[in-house]
């Protein structure tokens, strides 16, 4: 396994410059981190060169305090039985990133759905602005920065008479003269 | 005399017998709680005993069992569902979500108190409710029922417009057709 991985990180390296690798995983995985122009190319290279055919996972990680979004596309490759991670960062202020539908079609899904909860926008990507959201004028939902209890106490409404959760034991035995059982009591509040 | 008080009684009773005993739930799961109605519905609960079954459309249906949390935008097909509903119609409030918003309390898409937008008849706590539950919400149902106090739908055309303030606040792009009952 390890020679593979090491295999595998040379043919990277020797046609990626910017590629950075971090191999300090056990077992089947392996790290590269690119700048968000090269992720077309490597993702291309990886599936037609390499054999990794199977795209696993696309995510999307909110580095709030750097200012930055990191996309991390998780490709496997049924063959060597290893999964490479590719990462890149982007401007968090204007997130804009290649679309890379033609490469895996089941990228679109995730697309539409990273515009709509990140706001990255994906050049190139065709497809109708709504799609989990509907009639949505808030800023991206998943983004850190959104408070969403705030906006959800704003917008919906709210049973009152129990804002603070306490225990209501106690008021339970003095209404109805029930009893808690010993071992029930240990988990009281 | 036809119009006596008397008879009027007992052509409610006879009515409100009927009805309490074919209960038919129009088959729509919103959320997790939808789970819970094939068990209450096959052979170890068999509702069918108490008239409960399922129609297939809404406009064959009696009652609309909201089964867990709704979102934003199932509340959109919800309202048009209730809507399209013929009289006698009831709605039961089904899990904890319904009540309070349950474990979505803090939730950007989903509301937390349905009977601001939709008239409950009965609610059934629980996250979820096993079928012993639900079997007892419609039991109360039926209770209701026979006494003339199951009048959600009355109360929602009386109030339709505080009702449709509250549910054009969710729903800013109120593309939906006006019935008129």
């Amino acid at each position: 396994m390890d020679e593979l991985k090491t295999k595998i990180i040379e043919r990277i390296k020797a046609n990626f410059q910017d590629a950075t690798e971090n191999n300090s995983f056990n077992y089947n995985r392996l790290d590269f981190n690119v700048n968000k122009t090269t992720v077309p190319s490597i993702l291309f290279y990886l599936k037609d060169e390499m054999g990794f055919k199977h795209l696993s996972h696309i995510t999307c990680v909110d580095w709030l305090e750097e200012g930055e979004l990191e996309l991390i596309f998780i490709v496997w490759s049924p063959v060597d039985k290893i999964k490479v991670f590719v990462r890149t960062r982007l401007d968090r202020e204007n997130p804009v990133m290649d679309n890379i539908d033609m490469i895996w079609r089941q990228a679109h899904t995730y697309e539409r759905e990273f515009r709509e909860m990140f706001g990255i926008q994906f050049t190139g990507l065709e497809a109708p602005q709504d799609f989990l959201l509907e009639d949505w004028d808030g800023p991206p939902p998943m983004r850190r920065d959104f408070h969403t209890e705030e906006y959800a106490s704003e917008t919906f409404f709210e049973r009152p008479g129990r804002e603070d959760a306490g225990d209501v034991r106690e008021e339970i035995i003095k209404r109805s003269g029930e009893e808690i059982p010993d071992f029930a009591k240990k988990y009281s509040r | 005399m036809i119009n006596d008080k008397n008879s009027q009684k007992i052509v409610d009773f006879i009515q409100n017998w009927a009805r309490k005993h074919s209960i038919w739930v129009l088959a729509y799961g919103t959320g997790c709680g939808a789970i819970e109605i094939p068990p209450t519905m096959t052979s170890r609960y068999d509702a069918e005993r108490l008239g409960v079954r399922g129609a297939a459309t809404p406009r064959q249906a009696d009652v609309l069992l909201i089964t867990g949390y709704l979102t934003t935008k199932t509340l959109k097909r919800v309202i048009r569902v209730y809507e399209q509903m013929q009289d006698p119609k009831y709605v039961i409030g089904f899990g904890s979500c319904t009540i309070n918003g349950g474990m979505y309390y803090d939730s950007y898409n989903t509301i937390k108190v349905l009977d601001k937008y939709l008239p409950v008849d009965v609610y059934i706590n629980g996250c979820m409710p096993r079928p012993e539950a639900v079997l007892s919400g419609f039991a109360k149902l039926q209770e209701l029922i026979a006494q003339g106090k199951a009048n959600g739908a009355q109360k929602y055309k009386d109030n339709l417009d505080w009702y449709r303030e509250n549910q054009k606040k969710i729903i800013p792009n109120w593309v939906m057709p006006e019935y008129n009952w």
